[in-house]
């Protein structure tokens, strides 16, 4: 019944440098601030020329540029023929994120779904509720993982500030070449430890776990944090950062930069380790799949070399991090709030097509979308080996999110994002303070920022 | 004391010659002035001579000795700019000392050097202040102190006294005389203004066009121009000239009278002159007037004592006269002076 | 005084009190605009609860002010951000006098190099940071590649430009030294232009060499004009964080961050707009007496 029309999309032109979540970072900030307030009260107010309705959606310029291809190209305009919905899609480098949400909460007019990659929880007084989204998904497809209900939902308040449809792991990517050489496997943070100072002092390539201000390294020290059984705070949410696990693992990374590495991951931004580990400098780093898919897509020689292993395994568990957590908001003040809800119900209903646009970027946060993961990621068309991506299918028994073993709240956003946990790892292992000295600063700075946020009934 | 010399000195600024090839000597202790209009050259031939501007060729000689490549500071020279060039940030006993840290002289020294020559131009009490708290005239002293302290051998001023109004002048102008005839400094002095040219200069170097035209006592190039530049150029109002073929006659507003104002046994030169204006100054008066035929209609003025004598009039035609040893006269083609 | 009841509509810019009023507006209504009202905003923040997700503001009286205050990273940011100012302002004001002194004389393809010298202040600060990360890029830096190519580095040397704290500081500084040197330059070129020529030909002829020339009489004259722009220069780097935020992030772990950056970062990506806000109102009182103290400077070093 309705026409078809096209799906109006606009771009930031930004180049894309490499790594999933951290390549188009160096924007001006201040510029994106400015940008993004003086610009959004002229995106606003555009005319659906055809359609009944209008629906807008802001998210990254994704880092396989096929889903962004298939997303706005294909997904989109079928969606909006079938809903008699003009959809707009706007695309933003990553850093530009932050400040364009901050920008359209102040203007109060914006999107009608705006994508997050990490939980926004300081935002919750700004969005609706998601718990019909996910409501009305469970409906259909069973429960979410836990993963996403941790990074999008309030326990204080009750309310999910943010709906998850997808998350990215974060293996562990090692040169197979020089780790066979020394005969070892990168399993646990011992192996990291021990193989990587061989692998140093055979071939001087060092390992290349960042211990700088980036999103990289925060997920990184995390989860050795976790493995070693310590974390910021406890499921109550608590500060619980000073305990003895935290010391086993502030003193392990200082061996391990002592021993293994060199200064430069100090001086690291989130795509430099996909650099290192794509130019043959590095022997193992944390990330998503995209140093194998970048090297992969660009035939970069060597890849076939990198391998992926599960989150290392530390004394007290295997764990790691998601890489990236997708999640989408409704604005209060969007105008197509019931477009915007329906969008992202129909997307799950869709979500086994994202999953093969992403090239397995995405894994679903409703595991039953995608029913033939492991039989998909066994086989893969660009890997050599083809079943290289196997090793991610039982991700969820080791990937966990930001503030586990609690939620992601306020509080442990703005730790993440101010690098307290990164700055207390690099500066015990670079040997400018001691391990303990370093986590009771940390500390202190965690419980200011909980206590601020707890004034402010948020945590 | 020394002499000065310039030989063949040339300066080109973008292919155009702004002192071309100009020969000058200048005698030890004397006052010579170098008079021109703007453009031509003079000041751009003092700062050769100071050493600010390199020549394109020829030398400068300082007692006979090539100073050419040497920079200002090892000349031994001081020079007085129209601005005054005053250090605007040091006070006015630093400023008349500043020369002399420059050379190394410190202490009771140089502090008793300042005070004989603040004492020379009366500035004694102005020491303290700031450039800026002076008046022209007082800036005017500060920077003749600064350039005597040094005892240099030569003085060059740049038309300093061409800042100052009207009355200051004529007692600055005889200050400078004074002053430099007690020292006896050999001094070169740049002027436009013929008035300052002809009080102070023992020789004046009538400049144009980047050359000497006339080099001579002001009395030499006030009555015997070498040509007719510096005919017309010295003088107010200047000598009249009169186009005959091809010689051209010349004769100064005050030699050119009626013809009964002359004794009638002295040969003299009779013209007709048609009466254009009188112009009453004062103690004189001018009368503008055209040459009547035979002779072509040259303009041409005459200064008459003011008294009631001698009654020329407005419109008349009257006989007019300029004794024979009066006359010069110049080449039609060369404008220079032939005998 | 009054104006004749007649005077109305088109004479209006007869008036020369109307037209003055006409002819500021633009200006005051820039600094309300832009200047005052975030600024404003800035104060009222400070002393709310704001987050980037609130609308509705609660007084908290000075809390942010002491949490900043108890924030060890702040003092640390505080200090960081003195050294990054003076030792970089330190570095502009000479470089710039010596530029601006090679720029004064005439010499062939002086238009050239005059460009070129302005070119980092032309070009977008991001994106020429972005060319200085490549160039202190773990990796690949091009000073390294360079330096062992000829043979200036030992053998197993391989600095980390910004990845080891004292090498962080001293490239980011050298960055900003870089992109504020075109700036200083030509305020010190200025101020060099506006000396007479006879002052430099009477020190020339009173004996003074170079460096009497430099020290006693160039300097003492071009000062006020250097103060000013060490004062834009000052508070374009206290309040600065490009740079920074592009190359270090604050990294090694804080030992580059600066107020500025620690506000963003709190404010912003942290999302506390309030705590944000009160640690760049730090800035405010500082820039206020450097003005304020330079000012005077300037007025008392005031020549004619």
């Amino acid at each position: 019944m309705a026409t078809k029309m096209p799906a109006r999309e606009r771009r930031t032109p930004i180049q894309d440098s490499s790594d999933g979540v951290s390549r188009r970072r160096f924007i001006e900030a201040a510029g994106a601030i400015g940008a993004a307030a003086a610009l959004s009260p002229f995106i606003m107010p555009r005319r659906a020329s055809a359609a009944a309705k209008t629906l807008k959606i802001l998210q990254w310029n994704h880092f396989v540029p096929g889903y962004d291809k298939w997303f706005d190209g294909t997904y989109v305009k079928e969606w909006g023929a079938k809903n008699d919905t003009e959809v707009i899609v706007d695309h933003v480098g990553i850093p530009a994120l932050a400040t364009r949400a901050a920008a359209e909460v102040s203007a109060q007019q914006g999107h009608d779904l705006f994508m997050f990659l990490s939980p926004p929880p300081a935002y919750e007084e700004q969005v609706i509720d998601h718990r019909e989204i996910y409501d009305e998904c469970i409906r259909k497809h069973g429960k979410p993982v836990d993963l996403a209900v941790r990074s999008t939902f309030n326990p204080k308040t009750k309310k999910y500030f943010a709906f998850s449809d997808s998350y990215v792991p974060d293996p562990v990517n090692y040169r197979k070449d020089l780790w066979d050489d020394v005969g070892m496997t990168p399993s646990t943070w011992d192996d990291i430890r021990v193989g990587g100072r061989k692998i140093k002092e055979k071939h001087n390539i060092p390992v290349g776990v960042g211990l700088s201000a980036e999103l990289d390294t925060a997920m990184a020290v995390r989860a050795l944090l976790f493995s070693f059984g310590g974390s910021e705070q406890d499921e109550q949410g608590n500060i619980v950062l000073n305990s003895k696990n935290t010391l086993e693992a502030v003193k392990f990374a200082r061996a391990l930069y002592q021993e293994a590495m060199t200064p430069q991951v100090m001086a690291w931004d989130a795509s430099s380790n996909n650099r290192a580990m794509l130019a043959g400098q590095v022997s193992l780093a944390l990330n998503a799949i995209s140093i194998t898919r970048e090297g992969e897509n660009k035939n970069i020689p060597g890849t076939d070399n990198i391998w992926l292993a599960k989150a290392a395994a530390g004394p007290v568990r295997r764990i790691g991090l998601e890489h990236v957590m997708d999640c989408y908001v409704i604005w209060k003040f969007a105008a197509n709030i019931e477009g915007a809800k329906k969008f992202l119900i129909d997307y799950i209903d869709n979500f086994h097509t994202g999953f093969m646009a992403s090239e397995f970027y995405n894994f679903p946060c409703f595991a039953a979308t995608v029913p033939d993961l492991q039989q998909q990621i066994a086989k893969d068309s660009k890997a050599r080996p083809a079943d290289k991506y196997k090793v991610l299918g039982d991700v969820l028994d080791w990937a966990t999110n930001v503030g586990y073993p609690g939620y992601a709240n306020a509080a442990i956003d703005e730790i993440f994002n101010t690098w307290v946990i990164n700055t207390m790892f690099a500066k015990a292992a670079s040997g400018a303070d001691t391990p303990e000295n370093a986590i009771k600063e940390a500390e202190a700075q965690c419980k200011r920022i909980v206590q601020k946020w707890r004034a402010k009934g948020l945590v | 004391m020394a002499t000065v010399e310039t030989r063949a000195l040339r300066k080109r600024f973008d292919g155009v010659a702004a002192v071309d090839g100009i020969d000058l000597p200048v005698r030890e202790g004397e006052f010579l002035v170098l008079l021109g209009p703007s453009g031509c050259g003079k000041t751009t031939l003092l700062r050769m001579i100071a050493g600010l501007e390199t020549p394109s060729s020829g030398d400068v000689l300082i007692d006979g000795r090539v100073v050419t490549p040497l920079p200002p500071r090892e000349r031994n020279m001081a020079m007085v700019f129209q601005s005054y060039a005053l250090y605007p940030h040091l006070t006015v006993a630093d400023n008349i000392a500043f020369p002399l840290k420059a050379h190394g002289m410190r202490g009771a020294e140089a502090a008793e050097r300042v005070q004989r020559a603040a004492a020379m131009f009366s500035i004694e009490r102005l020491l303290k202040r700031k450039p800026r708290q002076l008046s022209g005239g007082e800036r005017q002293r500060v920077a003749l102190a600064r350039a005597v302290v040094r005892e240099p051998v030569v003085f060059l001023l740049d038309e300093p006294l061409s800042n100052l109004d009207a009355q200051l002048r004529s007692a600055a102008r005889d200050e400078l005389q004074q002053f430099q005839r007690r020292l006896g400094t050999t001094t070169i002095y740049v002027t436009h203004d013929q008035i300052e040219a002809m009080g102070l200069g023992d020789r004046i170097a009538v400049l144009d066009h980047g050359r000497i035209h006339h080099l001579g006592t002001p009395r030499e190039i006030y009555a015997d121009p070498a040509d007719t530049f510096v005919a017309t150029f010295i003088g107010s109002p200047p000598m009249n000239l009169v186009e005959t073929d091809d010689i051209i006659t010349g004769f100064r507003p005050e030699q050119f009278m009626p013809i009964e104002a002359l004794p009638a046994d002295e040969p003299v030169r009779r013209f007709t002159l048609d009466v254009g204006r009188v112009e009453y100054l004062g103690a004189d008066r001018l009368v503008y007037g055209t040459l009547a035929p035979p002779l072509p209609p040259s303009r041409v003025i005459a200064r008459l004592p003011a008294g009631p004598e001698l009654p020329v009039s407005t419109g008349e035609r009257h006989e007019f006269a300029v004794r024979e040893r009066d006359l010069r006269h110049f080449d039609r083609a060369s404008g220079r002076r032939v005998n | 005084m009054r104006a004749p009841a007649a005077r109305h509509g088109p004479t209006l810019l007869d008036d020369e009190r109307w037209l003055g009023r006409l002819l500021l507006a633009p200006a005051i209504l820039y600094i309300v605009l832009l200047v005052g009202f975030p600024f404003a905003i800035g104060l009222y923040y400070s002393v709310s609860d704001a987050t980037v997700g609130t609308r509705t503001l609660h007084f908290v009286g000075l809390d942010n002010f002491r949490l900043a205050l108890e924030n060890a990273t702040f003092w640390q940011s505080l200090r960081n951000a003195v050294v990054f100012t003076l030792v970089s302002q330190a570095f502009v004001v000479v470089l710039g006098k010596i530029l601006a002194m090679a720029l004064y004389r005439d010499f062939r393809g002086k238009w050239l190099v005059r460009f070129l010298i302005l070119l980092p202040w032309v070009a977008p600060i991001s994106l020429g940071s972005i060319g200085w990360l490549w160039i202190f890029d773990p990796v690949y830096s091009i000073i390294n590649w360079m330096a062992r190519g000829l043979g200036l580095l030992a053998p197993n040397a391989w600095p980390i430009w910004l990845g080891q704290p004292d090498l962080a500081m001293a490239s980011v500084i050298m960055v900003n030294v870089w992109r504020l040197l075109p700036l200083a330059t030509v305020i010190i070129l200025g101020g060099l232009c506006s000396i007479p020529q006879d002052i430099h030909d009477a020190a020339a002829m009173d004996g003074a060499g170079f460096w009497r020339h430099l020290f006693l009489i160039n300097i003492p004259l071009v000062m006020p004009i250097m103060l000013v722009a060490l004062l834009f220069g000052i508070v374009f780097t206290f309040t600065d964080m490009i740079v920074i935020y592009v190359l270090t992030r604050g990294g090694p772990y804080d030992t580059t961050q600066v107020i500025a950056s620690l506000a963003f970062f709190t404010g912003i990506q942290g999302g506390d707009l309030a705590g944000g806000a009160a640690i760049a109102l730090f800035l405010f009182p500082v820039l206020v007496a450097v003005a304020i103290l330079f000012l005077t400077l300037a007025r008392r070093a005031e020549v004619t």
